[in-house]
């Protein structure tokens, strides 16, 4: 119910946001005196026939979703291409990215949050608590430049930036692969960090309140050995919230790819909306605003009925 | 607390007289290396970086704060209205707050700041939009448990209205909470500013912390003539130690605001 409140809301913004927003935004694209102006005849009439300035509100309102059933997002006034072509062309490496280094941070924050909660209030404790907080503050687009300078200039290890050697096609399969992976180690080493710091703070908060329970009680008076309290009987409790702010991690992952693609050059979704900020490229920020939301949605919404799964009673 | 405040407040009176240079005067060699005339060297355009430092923490931390300040002014009000009154305030309320927050922020924001123009006005505006939601959730939860209190149904008794209940009542008991919450927002709202100037939606016309990184960030140079050094990095350290620094204030005030977790 929420959902399907949220995706009109998300339709709905997406075509008004341009329209009502102070300064006339669109209109300022083919007035000739505005920095926005479009020179280029013919991309300007490709903008212009896309937001259909001159046509009532319903209509517009009516082909823009029309197109929008068709997958039309209009042309990049930049790049002069289809939008719908360059969010298909930059979404995998965004994915790449963002599923590689969210599957190394959820297991990395889990097992130090379970270690960390069991140990409550211990130095250990202490100083990882205060470490993964400062984690979580520090600037994102800083820390990549930080581990670009050091790791890629300085001494050289990775790439300084991009997804892949440029002209690399003719390389055999094996050899690209690794290339990519080359690429991919900088960039997702610095996103795993940050949210393995919001999974730790989760997982631990999860196995602190465990550790007055009974159960725990009652194990321990049987004698049960340190670990299988630990593992089978705080941390798996303690994992279902965890489990649940995966899908909140997901929006915090579409934030954290827009700093860090910026940085490193790498060429996903966030990249792609770096670039068009910078050339006032209307469509193609809309479509990419348009394209996260979804995706953050769905995650959402399969978060949701994962979780409800895992747990009977938030089904009722 | 309020010491630090004034020292905060002074020291950014203060900012113009301490920088020994107008921060966007050109006042040496492009990108020379720190020397006692230029603590911090200069940047590519020859500008004074420790000038520019200084200069930049006004605009950096006036828009961290008034941001927050909104975010947490509005997040208060549709929080505590809502958990008071039941009906369908609360429920559209509550509704508009969980689709905001499904949605990821960053790119609004994105869109929004493109769309209006970038001025100072316009990233305050979007960095509030983005944070009453979550903060009008917490406060509702809290102000529903506190609704249920004996003297607040003594007060709603006593023929009190609703708008008074917030404010002595709801608002007092409250404050601890709304104090962590808006530690932890100004920390956010400045790691925000220096963000979206970064992303190049800052205000051109002023010096703040996000525009030297930008501007700095723009370009390869940066990283191949070690010019990062002393450019890149105390910015990036200043942001860094504000930010932690609010956010370890937010933390340290959870417990006054939630007595449960003092025990243990």
């Amino acid at each position: 119910m929420s959902y399907s409140a949220a995706v009109v809301l998300l339709v709905t913004l997406n075509f008004f946001l341009p329209r009502v927003l102070p300064g006339q935004p669109l209109a300022a694209l083919s007035d000739p005196r505005s920095s926005t102006y479009v020179g280029d005849a013919e991309r300007r009439a490709a903008v212009e026939e896309y937001y259909g300035l001159d046509r009532p509100l319903g209509e517009q309102f009516g082909g823009y979703l029309i197109g929008l059933a068709r997958g039309d997002l209009g042309t990049s006034i930049r790049l002069n291409v289809p939008v719908q072509a360059l969010l298909t062309e930059r979404l995998p490496w965004t994915l790449l990215l963002v599923g590689s280094s969210l599957s190394v941070a959820t297991l990395l924050g889990m097992f130090v949050g379970i270690q960390s909660g069991w140990r409550r209030g211990r130095s250990s404790d202490r100083g990882l608590l205060g470490l993964f907080v400062a984690l979580d503050t520090v600037p994102l687009f800083f820390v990549a430049s930080a581990a670009a300078y050091v790791f890629a200039v300085r001494l050289g290890w990775f790439p300084l930036s991009g997804g892949r050697t440029p002209f690399s096609d003719s390389w055999g399969l094996l050899r690209q692969a690794v290339d990519v992976a080359h690429h991919l180690v900088l960039p997702a080493t610095i996103m795993a960090l940050q949210f393995a710091a919001l999974q730790f703070r989760v997982m631990r908060a999860g196995m602190v309140s465990e550790l007055g329970s009974d159960h725990l009680a009652l194990g321990r008076l049987k004698g049960l050995p340190e670990g299988r309290l630990k593992y089978r009987y705080a941390a798996r409790n303690a994992l279902l919230p965890a489990v649940s702010v995966l899908a909140v991690h997901l929006g915090f992952a579409v934030t954290a790819a827009v700093f860090v693609e910026s940085v490193f050059a790498y060429p996903g979704l966030g990249r792609l909306l770096f670039e068009s900020v910078a050339s006032r490229d209307y469509p193609t920020m809309q479509g990419v605003f348009l394209l996260l939301s979804a995706i953050v949605l769905a995650a959402n919404l399969a978060a949701e009925l994962v979780y409800r799964r895992l747990d009977p009673r938030a089904a009722r | 607390m309020i010491a630090a405040a004034i020292l905060v407040a002074l020291g950014i009176a203060l900012v113009p007289v301490l920088a020994p240079y107008d921060p966007t005067a050109v006042v040496g060699a492009s990108l020379a290396a720190p020397s006692s005339a230029h603590l911090h060297g200069t940047n590519d355009a020859g500008q004074d970086v420790l000038s520019q430092l200084l200069v930049g923490a006004r605009a950096s931390l006036v828009t961290g704060l008034v941001a927050a300040t909104l975010a947490t002014a509005v997040g208060f009000l549709v929080g505590a209205t809502s958990g008071l009154v039941n009906g369908w305030v609360d429920v559209v309320a509550m509704r508009c707050v969980d689709v905001l927050l499904a949605l990821p922020g960053l790119p609004l924001m994105i869109l929004v700041a493109a769309l209006v123009g970038p001025s100072r006005g316009t990233i305050i505006a979007v960095i509030a939009l983005a944070g009453w939601p979550p903060i009008a959730r917490i406060v509702r939860s809290q102000t529903l448990i506190l609704a249920r209190g004996d003297y607040l149904q003594a007060a709603r008794g006593l023929g009190a209205g609703r708008l008074y209940l917030v404010r002595r009542h709801v608002l007092v008991a409250l404050t601890p909470l709304v104090a962590a919450l808006f530690a932890s927002w100004a920390a956010t709202a400045l790691v925000l500013e220096a963000g979206l100037a970064f992303l190049g939606l800052g205000d051109l016309s002023s010096v703040s912390w996000g525009s030297v990184l930008q501007r700095a960030l723009d370009q390869d140079a940066v990283y191949v003539t070690g010019a990062w050094l002393w450019w890149v990095l105390p910015v990036g350290m200043l942001i860094t130690a504000t930010a932690t620094g609010l956010a370890y204030l937010g933390v340290a005030l959870e417990p006054r605001a939630n007595p449960r977790w003092q025990r243990g």
